[in-house]
């Protein structure tokens, strides 16, 4: 069952939102959410493991999302990047539901 | 040619239960339409009741510019910035979440129901200092005019926020009539009915519909009942950034 669920990395600079973001994506039944508080570390699982999507979180730069841009078309292209807005429960729902089906 | 997108009240999402009863012209939360994810920058325009002694607990938000407008009894709110204040009708609040903080949002009363409309607005910059402003309009905001409370450059009883937005309420006598126009040529307007009803452009509007018009240069307005009131939430229809 768990192979099946949306894998999620979720990168984001300020700790305790992304704490919150984290704890929402793993309460949804379809989701497994990972965390990445920087870009290196973000790049690192990116080479290592497989994700359904990106989630770029608060503090992300553009000049960072076109650097994992770039290493997602690389090494993952079927990989979404989904930019999330608000920090909250508010829109993460619709927003990875849009991205995938984009 | 003038675009007219037109949302009925019926037709917004709706959440109810025993603290909160929510009502969602876009997708929010657990209501999700593809077909009603936004109005250019305006993505949220939340129309919240909430019991009495409730409210919001301390949650997050970042990249966001959150408008709060009471509509009747008022909001106790708190923030990680160190504010707290209590906004009741009349009074208009803005978040502007940038790199993120954490808030609350209560019910000002033990026992009587609050409304207000949560809106959110996608900034044109991202990761900005977060901040926090209240304002009180006033009085002749009630008078046969829109009063405009958020635009671009401080002026009195106004508040600017990040983005070219300009929002502006009124309530009006029946069969007042008053012009809208455009402040820039990129920007819709979307008009959202919170009292009484309107004819916008030969379109009738009834408590709570919503109006969304772009690719024009403005509107003419029209009162079909007393007390009327009118919200309207100018935005830019593109963003610098795929949303």
């Amino acid at each position: 069952m768990e192979n099946t669920k949306i894998r999620i990395l979720a990168l984001g600079y300020n700790p305790p939102i992304m704490a919150v973001v984290l704890r929402l994506i793993n309460s949804h039944d379809n989701w497994n959410g990972e965390m990445a508080s920087s870009l290196e570390e973000a790049l690192f699982k990116l080479s290592n493991h497989s994700y359904d999507v990106v989630l770029l979180c608060a503090g992300v730069s553009s000049p960072d999302e076109t650097i994992l841009k770039q290493n997602i078309s690389a090494v993952g292209p079927k990989t979404r990047l989904i930019r999330h807005f608000g920090g909250g429960s508010g829109l993460l729902e619709s927003e990875i539901r849009r991205g995938l089906q984009q | 040619m003038t675009q007219y997108i037109c949302h009925k009240a019926e037709t917004r999402g709706h959440d109810y239960s025993d603290w909160l009863d929510s009502k969602k012209t876009f997708s929010f939360a657990d209501y999700y339409n593809p077909k009603r994810m936004s109005f250019g920058a305006l993505r949220v325009l939340n129309d919240d009741v909430l019991t009495g002694g409730s409210g919001f607990g301390t949650h997050p938000h970042d990249n966001m510019e959150i408008v709060s407008i009471p509509l009747s009894g008022s909001l106790r709110h708190e923030d990680s910035l160190g504010n707290h204040n209590v906004v009741s009708v009349g009074s208009v609040q803005v978040i502007s979440a940038g790199t993120g903080l954490f808030h609350s949002e209560y019910n000002g009363s033990p026992t009587q129901p609050a409304a207000f409309l949560q809106l959110w607005i996608y900034p044109d910059v991202l990761n900005t200092t977060p901040g926090y402003t209240a304002i009180t309009l006033p009085r002749t905001f009630r008078e046969n005019h829109l009063y405009p409370f958020i635009q671009p450059g401080n002026g009195a009883a106004t508040v600017t926020i990040r983005q070219d937005t300009w929002m502006s309420m009124g309530f009006f006598d029946n069969a007042s009539v008053t012009e809208y126009q455009m402040h820039k040529e990129d920007n819709g307007v979307y008009a959202f009915v919170i009292g009484g009803a309107f004819d916008i452009d030969g379109r009738v509007l009834q408590n709570r519909d919503g109006l969304g018009i772009y690719n024009g240069e403005g509107v003419t307005i029209r009162s079909l009942s007393d007390q009327a009131g009118l919200l309207l939430i100018e935005v830019p229809m593109s963003l610098p950034f795929a949303v």
